[in-house]
């Protein structure tokens, strides 16, 4: 099976095998093409294949015509705002996110900042598989890679969206890991403009990553220890770009990723009742959560860019996905794990209340994931198999991504990934054990 | 007539038309090419000032990153000194990305073997091999190497200027040279070069924006705005350089062109005068250049066209000089491959040592013109062309090394196809301007009827 993705999302591969730079190149020109030329910002996380993808990207953005931006090595939701702040015309993220180290990815931001809808990818898609793009002649060519930083206008962004008042009147001591990623150049000196005392681990951007740059339970075990033995108010888990987010409690519990957003739930919607966007792969603790503040759930399929959309769409104050991505609307309506920090810091210090007492009132679910490899060309027509035995068995689907049924108290969804060749199954259910025998159930057909 | 591709892909590198056929997979594909050519060590980079430059790098650098080189950038800089940093830092490589006297609108990649020279014709056909069979070393994330920025790489150069040369002998005036630079490469560290030597230095066309004042080469039509300057100036003599600051061409204390092919010849008089020795030049040179040798009882060797032909002849017969008529000077002592920086450090030193003007020293050799031409010719006739012209030449002696080149009582010629453009160049000498021209024109005619029947 070869590691490589090109989707809606982006394109996404194994650096040394499939993520080669004329694959990076011709992705550029596309998207130099597909945007005409004009200003476009560029932005990458810290995994060793940065500076050969950034390379090729400046390359094929040039050649295409385009200005290019260099904003070096910073969170992704700050490229985004700076593509607005700058009124570029769009950005490019070189990071695979939560992906390990081997792999790397591009995806594209338009100039609202957020990234593109799935028919504007699709557009994209057919200008690269074309394969004929603009190409500046000598007189156009932009001349030289413009730097610029985006970290200290996120920040001011941030500052302008919290009471940064209350928090630093609070003293906080915040416990944090950045995974050696992105986020080391800007959660520490975000939290310190918030006047908490910081205690940072894995902040070096030019360190590997010490561990996969999942924020998981799994992972968090480095911040566990830190958020115990500094007696810390809260600890932060963030994966290679700042768009996830893990939390670990004063006791240094870690809180599932499906937890991050139920949790920012809990915490804004009974100061600020609304719509809440989120995929069909999101923990229903989420509804339970919206019910209880007078809010209603919207879903779409997985993938930020049907988030942000809706949000924009519905007006929604919050969105977010159990994968731990939390979009604030009043900072901006994509992942921003900075946002989503300075939600939770907000609300520690207004509320006097600890993370594990806001944490306490989630509801108890069960949630079980399981990953079923399958070859690229066979995704769909499995996909298929499981919809008629749902159906057969008298279960309603929901087709929107993939296919989803609900039974009583559970539901169990089934989806192409959007990053790797394989066929995601989550379900959940009061009971582990009937979240179990969904997955189960789905796993038996699949496999036959 | 179709139209000629203006992609080029040969043992001397790859060149294109930016925003045509020069495409960035293009040159990312050559780049990893070339790293998997040094097996994924070291490698200099550095550009001339074209506009297309910057966006070339990134191709580059991105493919040299895949095939696990580390990248040296030594950024804007004049070809020798590229190729003196090659050997600098110690690298498995170097890639100019230049296409010298070309047009604005063209850009290309040359590639540099460990020994600071231009792959030869075997190593750059292996290169080709390995670009066209597509299979490129790929390096893992974590195997990756870095790039890394350069400061004063051209102190390194002029610093080898200096410690082989020594500055300007002190005299009661200083030199006064006006220096043009074509706004290429030469801009960012001849200037320097000029005043650490000790000359009182007039620039025109040194912003190195890569907008072309006027065309690249430094050819004496090219010159006026320079010629100018050294007659408004009261100079002692004018320097003009190519883009890529690999050739030099010489304008005398009345502001007149002397031409490309007498650079050489006072390079060949400052050398020999301190180091006699062999001396090497192409087919094409000025016999000017044969009287300076036979005046320090020096033997001068002709070799094929082309710069790794000249340089494999300088190594095999031990020269102390050489070089091309195009204003190519080589000095091994410092750089092996043309290098503007050494030779207006050597005509400087000429000057100074002897205390006699230009047109002085010229004065002193036999008179000659060289007059170079070029025809258009269909590929399929360029055969056809050059035996019709040895045909009619064949009571004279000749030598067919590279095209024809035919000896006459008072004077030479050479004829031979391009290798990179449908057309027939002539190199004609002759006692007088007029009879240079004439002999172009008797050959032209050959050439014609071949064309034409």
């Amino acid at each position: 099976m070869r590691p490589l993705k090109i989707g809606i999302t982006g394109v996404r591969g194994v650096v040394g095998e499939t993520f080669t730079p004329e694959l990076a190149v011709g992705f550029a020109q596309a998207f130099g093409t597909y945007l005409d030329g004009g200003r476009i910002l560029v932005s990458r996380d810290t995994r060793p294949s940065g500076p050969m993808a950034r390379a090729a990207v400046l390359g094929g953005l040039m050649a295409a015509g385009c200005e290019v931006v260099d904003l070096g090595v910073c969170p992704t939701p700050s490229m985004q705002l700076a593509v607005v702040r700058a009124g570029a015309e769009g950005g490019i993220a070189v990071t695979a996110g939560h992906n390990p180290s081997q792999w790397n990815a591009l995806k594209f931001v338009r100039a609202d900042g957020l990234y593109l809808n799935p028919a504007q990818a699709e557009e994209l898609l057919d200008i690269f598989h074309q394969g004929e793009f603009a190409k500046a002649t000598w007189d156009r060519v932009a001349r030289r890679v413009e730097e610029a930083d985006a970290v200290a206008g996120h920040i001011e962004t941030l500052l302008k969206s919290f009471d940064a008042e209350a928090i630093r009147a609070r003293r906080l001591k915040v416990a944090v890991d950045c995974c050696n990623g992105a986020c080391a150049r800007l959660i520490p000196r975000w939290l310190e403009q918030l006047g908490c005392e910081v205690l940072a681990v894995n902040d070096d951007p030019t360190a590997p990553f010490p561990h996969s740059p999942e924020p998981k339970p799994e992972t968090m075990a480095q911040l566990r220890a830190v958020v115990k033995a500094g007696r810390a108010d809260v600890g932060f888990a963030h994966d290679a770009d700042g768009e996830r987010l893990g939390i670990v409690t004063e006791e240094g519990t870690p809180l599932s990723e499906e937890a991050t957003l139920a949790l920012a739930a809990e915490i804004l919607l009974p100061r600020r009742p609304g719509t809440v966007v989120t995929n069909l792969s999101t923990s229903g603790a989420v509804d339970i959560v919206a019910a209880r503040h007078n809010s209603t759930v919207v879903r779409t399929p997985v993938g930020q860019a049907y988030i942000s959309e809706a949000i924009v769409e519905t007006g929604a104050v919050l969105g977010g996905e159990g994968s731990g991505g939390v979009s604030l609307p009043r900072v901006h309506p994509t992942h921003d794990s900075a946002a989503a920090v300075g939600l939770i810091l907000e609300h520690l210090a207004l509320s006097g209340e600890t993370v594990s007492a806001a944490a306490a009132r989630l509801p108890r679910l069960s949630m079980v994931k399981h990953n079923v490899k399958v070859e690229p060309n066979q995704i769909y027509s499995l996909l298929q198999r499981l919809r008629a035995q749902a159906e057969q068995e008298g279960r309603v689907s929901d087709l929107t991504d993939g296919v989803k049924f609900e039974t009583a108290g559970g539901w169990l969804h089934a989806r192409a990934s959007n990053t790797e060749s394989m066929i995601r199954l989550i379900a959940e259910a009061p009971e582990e054990r009937s979240a179990r025998d969904l997955v189960d159930w789905a796993r038996d057909r699949l496999k036959r | 007539m179709r139209a000629i591709p203006t992609l080029k892909i040969s043992i001397s590198g790859v060149r294109g038309v930016v925003g045509d056929s020069l495409t960035p997979t293009l040159l990312v594909r050559f780049a990893q090419a070339f790293g998997t050519y040094v097996g994924s060590g070291t490698v200099v980079i550095g550009r001339d000032t074209r506009t297309s430059g910057e966006m070339v790098k990134q191709t580059v650098v991105a493919g040299l990153l895949s095939a696990g080189c580390r990248v040296v950038d030594v950024g804007v800089c004049p070809v020798p000194t590229v190729q003196v940093l090659v050997r600098h830092v110690g690298a498995q490589g170097g890639i100019c990305i230049t296409a010298s006297h070309n047009p604005a609108e063209w850009n290309a990649l040359k590639f540099i073997g460990p020994d600071g020279l231009f792959l030869g014709p075997g190593p750059a056909r292996e290169l080709l091999d390995i670009y066209h069979q597509g299979e490129y070393t790929k390096v893992s994330g974590a195997e990756m190497r870095t790039v890394e920025e350069l400061e004063g790489a051209t102190d390194v150069h002029v610093r080898a200027i200096l410690d082989a040369l020594g500055p300007l002998p002190a005299r009661e005036r200083k030199l006064r040279v006006v220096l043009d630079s074509c706004n290429g490469a030469g801009s960012v560290v001849t200037p320097r070069l000029l005043e650490a030597l000790g000359a009182e230095v007039f620039t025109v066309n040194t912003t190195p924006d890569g907008l072309f004042p006027r065309p690249a080469e430094p050819l004496p039509e090219n010159l006026g705005e320079l010629c100018a300057a050294v007659r408004e100036h009261g100079a002692d003599l004018g320097l003009a350089q190519d883009m890529d600051a690999d050739r030099l061409a010489v304008v005398d204390e009345a502001g007149r062109p002397v031409g490309e092919d007498y650079t050489l010849v006072l390079a060949a008089l400052y050398v020999l005068g301190r180091e006699p020795g062999p001396v090497v030049a192409n087919l094409s040179t000025s016999s000017a250049l044969a009287a300076a040798a036979a005046r320090f009882g020096c033997e001068l060797t002709l070799s094929k066209i082309g710069e790794a032909n000249v340089t494999e002849e300088m190594r095999r017969v031990g020269a102390v000089v050489g070089g091309e008529g195009n204003g190519g000077v080589i000095y091994p002592r410092i750089n092996f491959g043309r290098d503007s920086l050494v030779g207006a450090a050597l005509v400087l030193h000429l000057l100074a040592e002897s205390g006699q003007t230009v047109s002085e020293i010229l004065a002193t050799l036999p008179p000659s013109f060289v007059v170079k031409e070029k025809l258009a010719c269909p590929s399929d006739k360029i055969k056809v062309a050059l035996r019709m012209v040895e045909r009619e030449y064949a009571g004279y002696p000749s030598d067919r090394r590279d095209g024809v080149k035919v000896l006459l009582p008072d004077g030479w010629f050479l004829v031979r196809g391009s290798n990179t453009e449908p057309i027939i160049r002539v190199v004609a000498e002759g006692p007088t301007e007029a009879r240079a021209r004439e002999i172009v024109e008797q050959v032209f005619a050959r050439v014609r009827v071949a064309v034409t029947s």
